[in-house]
C-alpha cells in the first residue's frame, strides 16, 4: 500500500532531439489503479520504467510514500513490474519463477511454498507449477507473471502493456479479473496501455500522454465526457469523438456551414466566433425525415447498435444508433446534438473552453 | 441461421494440392544416392585409416586391413615417446585456456552487449580486426614477447597465447548471444531484489548457456590442435604438446628417416578422441547455440 508521486519528471534518452518524458506531474492515491494511456512513443513505459528504476529521470523527483525513490536500486524500491514480454525465467520452473522472489527475500521453504500456493491459487495456474515458461500458452504466462508480481506483496504494481499479447476474448476476459484482483488486493497499482477501451474498463484514473506530455487526468468518466483537448477527444472513444468546425451566429453554432445546434455558454478564447466542435457519436440523434442538412453515407450495424455515417458540409458525422436504424446511403437525415454534450474547443490551441 | 442440406450442397472442383516431387525418377534417387555414398567416403577414409593403421603392426600411407592386431604402437608411443607428459601438457594447457577463455569473453561479451560504453562500436570492431590477422605474420613478435617475459617453455606462455588468438572471435560469439537474450530478464530480476551481478549469474548465464558452451567447445578444440605456437614457444620435451609429439613423428628429416605410419595413427587416435569427447559431451548445446547465437551477429 503507498503513495506514488511523480513531481515534475523530464526524461531525455541520450542520442535523442526529443524529450520522452516532459515535466510530468502526477499523483497515485494509496489503492488507486491509474491508467497512462497514450499511442507509441508517448512516454508512458519510460515512466513506468523510471518508477521501477529501471530507467533514471533527468530532472524532478518520484516519491513512494513521501520519500524519494530515485537514489535507490531497483531491488530495494518494493516494485513489481509486470512486462509486456512477462520476462519469465525460461531455465527456471513456473514454480521457481513465482518462489524466486521470495528466495531471494531468504524466506523458508516452507514460507514460500505456502506463499507460491496462495498466488498460485488466486490466479488458478495450480496444475502449471512444475511446467516450463515454455510449455505455457501466452495467457498462462501472463497469469504466472502477474502470480510473480503478487507473490512478494509489494508496495507497488507496474504493469506494461500485460494484455497486450493476448487475442481479443482472453483480453477482455483477464483485464475483468485483472480488476478485481487488484481491488482484493488493494495494491497500488500503474497500467501502462495504449488500448483506450483497456484504459476505461480497469481505471479508477487515466493520465492521458502524448509526446511525453500529459494531456489530462481523471477518471474515465471525466477523460471521456469532458476531454482537455482535441487530442484526448480523438484518442478516447471507439469512434472518437466527432470533431467539427463551426461558427458562432445569433446564439447558434453553424456547424460546417449546414447543421445549426444551440450554442453552449464557453469561456473566452482568441478564435473570435470561430469554434471547433467535440460530439461523441451517441450524444447526436438522427430524425429520417426526408429532409435536414445530413446525407447517409454507410451504416455499420455492429449488433448493439449501428455506427451511421452522415455526411455533414464537407465533414463526416459518426452517429451511434440502436441496432434497429439502419438508414441507407442517400437517406437525408436531420440531426440533433444532446445539448449538455456539445463540447467547444479553442480551434487554434485545441484546448477545451467549457 | 442457414439451413445447410443437400440442396444447399455447391460442387466444387478443387484442384489436388501441388507437392514438390519427393523421389524423382529410380534412376535420380539411385545417382543422388550414390552421390552421398561418394561423399560420406570421402569423409570417412582419413578416420578409417587413422583407426586401421593404429592398430596394424604394419600400417602403410594406404588403407588397409590390418595383417595382425595389435596395440604395440600405443605401447611404444607411450613408452619410449613419453606420449602420456604430451597428452598431460595438452590437457592442462586446452583445459586452463578453456576456462580462461571462457570467464573473459562471457565477461566481454556482456560488457558489449549491456554497458552503455562511450566509443562502444569503435572497441567492437577493433576486437574483430585482431580477428582478421593472420596468426603466421605475428609470430616473430609474439616469439620476441615470450622470450623478454620469460613465458617460452612454460604453461602460462602457452595458456595466454591461445587463449589471445580465440579471444576476438569468441567475444563477438558471446556479444551475439547476449544481445539475444531479453533484457527484461535481467530487469525482472533486479526487481526481484537480486543485484546486477547476481542476476547476471543467476538469470543472463544460464539462459546463455548455449551460447558458453560453444565458446567452451570452440575454446578448447582450437587450443587442443594449436601447433604453429607450440612450435615456436616450446623446445623443451618435457613441454611438448600432443600436436608436437604428433608432428615430430611425422618427420622425416629431410628422407633420413622412414615415417612410421603406425605410430602417427596411434597418436592421431589419441589426439582425437578428447575432442570427440569434448564434441559429444556438448553436441545438443552447441547446436542450440550455434543456431541461436547466429541472431546477434
Amino acid at each position: 500500500m503507498a503513495r506514488v508521486e511523480y513531481d515534475d519528471v523530464w526524461k531525455r534518452f541520450p542520442g535523442s532531439d526529443r524529450v520522452a518524458v516532459h515535466a510530468l506531474t502526477l499523483d497515485v492515491a494509496d489503492g488507486e489503479l491509474l491508467v497512462l494511456l497514450g499511442p507509441s512513443g508517448c512516454g508512458k513505459t519510460t515512466a513506468l520504467r523510471m518508477l521501477a528504476g529501471l530507467e533514471h529521470p533527468d530532472g524532478g523527483d518520484i516519491r513512494i510514500d513521501g520519500r524519494s525513490v530515485l537514489r535507490l536500486e531497483p531491488k530495494d524500491r518494493d516494485v513489481a513490474l509486470v512486462f509486456q514480454s512477462y520476462a519469465l525465467y525460461p531455465h527456471l520452473s513456473v514454480r521457481n519463477n513465482i518462489g524466486y522472489p521470495l528466495r531471494v527475500r531468504g524466506l523458508t521453504l516452507a514460507q514460500q511454498a505456502e506463499r507460491i500456493g496462495r498466488a498460485a491459487a488466486l490466479l488458478r495456474i495450480e496444475h502449471l507449477l512444475a511446467r516450463r515458461p515454455g510449455q505455457l500458452s501466452g495467457g498462462e504466462q501472463q497469469r504466472v507473471a502477474l502470480a510473480r508480481a503478487i507473490v512478494r506483496e509489494p508496495r507497488v504494481f507496474c504493469m506494461d502493456e500485460p494484455l497486450s499479447n493476448l487475442d481479443a476474448k482472453l483480453r477482455t476476459h483477464t483485464r475483468t479479473e485483472l480488476k478485481a484482483l487488484q481491488k482484493d488486493l488493494g495494491t497500488t497499482t500503474i497500467f501502462v496501455t495504449h488500448d483506450q477501451a483497456e484504459a476505461m474498463t480497469l481505471a479508477d484514473r487515466i493520465a492521458v500522454l502524448d509526446q511525453g506530455r500529459l494531456q489530462q487526468l481523471g477518471t474515465p468518466d471525466d477523460v471521456y465526457r469532458h476531454p482537455a483537448n482535441l487530442f484526448v477527444a480523438q484518442f478516447i472513444g471507439s469512434p472518437p469523438m466527432n470533431i467539427l468546425a463551426a461558427h458562432r451566429h445569433d446564439g447558434e453554432l453553424v456547424v460546417e456551414e449546414a447543421w445549426r445546434i444551440p450554442a453552449p455558454a464557453v469561456r473566452d478564447h482568441h478564435g473570435g466566433t470561430a469554434l471547433t466542435v467535440g460530439l461523441r457519436p451517441e450524444a447526436i440523434t438522427i430524425e429520417q425525415d426526408g429532409g435536414g442538412p445530413g446525407e447517409v453515407l454507410v451504416s455499420e450495424p455492429l449488433g448493439s447498435e449501428v455506427i451511421v455515417n452522415v455526411k455533414v458540409g464537407s465533414a463526416l458525422v459518426k452517429v451511434r444508433t440502436a441496432p434497429d436504424v439502419r438508414p441507407g446511403p442517400g437517406t437525408r437525415v436531420r440531426l440533433a446534438a444532446q445539448p449538455g454534450e456539445v463540447r467547444l474547443f479553442d480551434p487554434s490551441s485545441g484546448t477545451a473552453l467549457d | 441461421m442457414t439451413a445447410v442440406g443437400p440442396q444447399a450442397a455447391v460442387q466444387v472442383d478443387i484442384p489436388p494440392p501441388i507437392r514438390p516431387r519427393e523421389r524423382g525418377t529410380p534412376l535420380e534417387w539411385a545417382l543422388m544416392h550414390l552421390a552421398f555414398v561418394a561423399i560420406a567416403a570421402f569423409f570417412l577414409a582419413p578416420f578409417v585409416w587413422l583407426f586401421a593403421a593404429a592398430f596394424d603392426a604394419e600400417a602403410t600411407a594406404y588403407i588397409r586391413v590390418p595383417g595382425r592386431l595389435t596395440l604395440d604402437n600405443f605401447t611404444y608411443i607411450f613408452r619410449e615417446l613419453a606420449f602420456a607428459k604430451a597428452l598431460a601438457n595438452s590437457a592442462i594447457v586446452a583445459g586452463a585456456t578453456t576456462l580462461l577463455v571462457v570467464l573473459t569473453v562471457t565477461l566481454a561479451g556482456y560488457g558489449l552487449s549491456r554497458l552503455e560504453l562511450r566509443r562502444k562500436g569503435w572497441i567492437t570492431f577493433a576486437v574483430l580486426l585482431l580477428q582478421t590477422m593472420p596468426l603466421s605474420a605475428t609470430m616473430v613478435p609474439i616469439y620476441g614477447l615470450a622470450r623478454l617475459l620469460g613465458l617460452r617453455n612454460s604453461y602460462l606462455g602457452l595458456i595466454l597465447i591461445h587463449a589471445a588468438i580465440e579471444l576476438p572471435f569468441l567475444v563477438w560469439l558471446m556479444k551475439g548471444f547476449f544481445d539475444s537474450v531479453p533484457r527484461q530478464l535481467e530487469e525482472a530480476a533486479w526487481l526481484d531484489g537480486r543485484s546486477k551481478l547476481r542476476a547476471l549469474f543467476e538469470i543472463v548465464l544460464p539462459v546463455a548457456r548455449p551460447g558458453i558452451a560453444v565458446a567452451a567447445g570452440l575454446s578448447f578444440i582450437s587450443a587442443w590442435a594449436e601447433v604453429l605456437m607450440v612450435i615456436i614457444l616450446v623446445d623443451k620435451q618435457d613441454m611438448k604438446t600432443v600436436p608436437l609429439a604428433f608432428y615430430e613423428t611425422f618427420r622425416t628429416a629431410g628422407g633420413y628417416v622412414e615415417v612410421q605410419y603406425g605410430l602417427v595413427a596411434a597418436m592421431g587416435v589419441l589426439y582425437l578422441l578428447p575432442v570427440m569427447a569434448v564434441f559429444f559431451a556438448t553436441r545438443r548445446l552447441m547446436v542450440r547455440g550455434l543456431v541461436s547465437g547466429t541472431k546477434g551477429l
